[in-house]
């Protein structure tokens, strides 16, 4: 409340906390004030001087280094206005152009509400939390900020990043511990071989976990995995237990309809509906099965890319007589990056890659290009997903 | 080889190795030359990869809260400076 009345005279702040209570504690403050908070995708100059250009009375807190502040308030909670803009999330697609992506106060109290039903034991005890991810993405915002505000959740102001620096803010807080994680963070976790305390919950979003990585990190943690499903548009949706469960299961706040188009979810809390990027099947009052991305959308490091336009990409690039961008499934890939092959005799890998670094959000180029005579297409130039496996396979299998 | 010693060569053989980075030759990577944005261009998936590669061959654990550590990650040289000075 203090902090509020000190804030500058501006609809919007740009957050760049990385301490997860400085970023709690200035969003709030925002709140309090009627201010908009701004979530930027990253910290790169480039990403910010966009913002500020499209919010152009936007100010920026956390931007300098971060002074250590003790939790010194207590004070009432006020009661935010249900149609407040609390905070606007960005969701780069394919080419790195951010779109805003609104979040009213009502969207974020209600959801972070029915998250905590769906994924804490009402009668549970506090569940002392670590994240992996940062606050300023809309899974990080949802599971660390959100739910320490509206549930029996205290979170850590560390954003650990490698397997022992994990390792280290999980036994910096008491029992029992959650970690709030992604499939990439977590599989190094794993595979690091670093032990920890006991970790009573992992939550994990953003890329799909493999039923292996949650059977494995389930035993090697004598922990559970709850894997959990959304989008930036609905926020967290549904849930399952990866390692036993093959449905998801979904939160009686929302409502799914198959029509036309796809799955349209409709909430209370939501401002609009909104259309399914996946394809699931409704396979009970309130579980699916999902059965796949819608066209050819993919996830990586939390940010949805469109296949098509990246093969589109690569396809107008000089000298690329055919190619495909594709996600592999094999087992010799590790599964976080794209990969490619490409029909190009007169271009080397690096040309390739230089042009479309030009193009393309860097977490989505491809890697690793592989230059092949031609492409598996068919008769009638279609070009099967398993059969480019397969090339793909048997090519790195040969390296 | 761009100035690298014996054992920076054998690191950025296996950063190449590890990352994919296919259109990059190890010899040729600068020892000064930053790893992360300019330079290489390697990222946060890159850095958890290169974490474990780093792990599992010269079992050492790398961690980011170190500030020598933020400061490893820098270029080839002080990556490998740390891991001389870190591995047993």
């Amino acid at each position: 409340m203090a902090l509020a009345s000190l804030l500058p005279d501006s609809q919007y702040v740009i957050n760049l906390h990385a301490d997860r209570y400085l970023y709690l504690r200035a969003f709030c403050a925002a709140l309090v004030a009627g201010q908009c908070t701004l979530m930027p995708p990253n910290r790169q100059p480039y990403t910010l001087e966009q913002l500020r250009a499209a919010y152009d009375d936007a100010y920026t807190v956390g931007e300098a280094g971060e002074e250590a502040v003790q939790p010194d308030f207590r004070a009432e909670v006020p009661d935010i206005p249900d149609l407040q803009r609390a905070a606007i999330a960005f969701t780069s697609g394919s080419t790195g152009a951010p779109t805003p992506n609104l979040k009213y106060w009502q969207t974020l109290r209600d959801g972070a509400l029915s998250n905590a039903q769906m994924l804490l034991n009402e009668d549970s005890e506090q569940l002392n939390a670590v994240a992996t991810v940062p606050p300023q993405h809309m899974w990080g915002m949802e599971t660390s900020i959100m739910l320490p505000l509206f549930a029996k959740v205290a979170i850590s102001n560390l954003t650990p990043f490698y397997p022992q620096d994990i390792s280290d803010a999980l036994q910096s807080v008491p029992e029992p511990r959650m970690l709030i994680s992604s499939p990439i963070h977590l599989d190094a976790f794993l595979t690091s071989g670093v032990t920890t305390g006991r970790i009573d919950k992992i939550i994990t979003a953003t890329a799909p976990l493999s039923k292996q990585l949650a059977l494995d990190l389930e035993a090697h943690f004598d922990t559970l995995v709850q894997d959990i499903f959304g989008c930036s548009e609905s926020g967290i949706l549904a849930t399952r237990r990866t390692a036993i469960d093959e449905e998801w299961t979904y939160s009686t706040t929302f409502e799914l309809t198959m029509g036309q188009g796809g799955v349209k979810i409709s909430a209370a809390h939501l401002s609009e509906d909104v259309m399914l990027p996946d394809i699931v099947e409704l396979t009970g009052p309130n579980s699916f099965r999902w059965m796949g991305r819608q066209q050819d959308v993919v996830n990586i490091a939390g940010k949805r890319g469109s296949l098509a336009e990246l093969n589109f990409r690569l396809q107008e690039i000089p000298g690329v007589v055919d190619g495909v961008i594709f996600a592999p499934t094999g087992e010799q890939h590790r599964g976080y990056r794209l990969a490619a092959l490409v029909v190009a005799p007169d271009l080397d890998v690096s040309d390739i890659l230089d042009a479309l670094k030009h193009k393309v959000e860097p977490v989505f180029l491809p890697r690793p290009i592989l230059r092949v005579p031609n492409l598996p297409r068919q008769g009638t130039g279609k070009l099967a997903i398993k059969a480019v496996q397969e090339m793909f396979a048997k090519l790195r299998d040969a390296t | 080889m761009p100035g690298q010693s014996e054992n920076e060569n054998a690191l950025a053989k296996l950063l190449v190795e590890a990352l994919n980075l296919e259109d990059v030759a190890p010899d040729e990577i600068e020892p000064d030359d930053p790893l992360f944005n300019e330079g290489l261009g390697l990222d946060s998936i890159d850095a958890l990869e290169l974490a474990l590669a780093i792990t599992q061959k010269y079992s050492i654990q790398l961690k980011a809260d170190d500030e020598n550590m933020q400061h490893a990650f820098g270029t080839l040289r002080t990556l490998n400076a740390y891991i001389e000075e870190h591995s047993v």
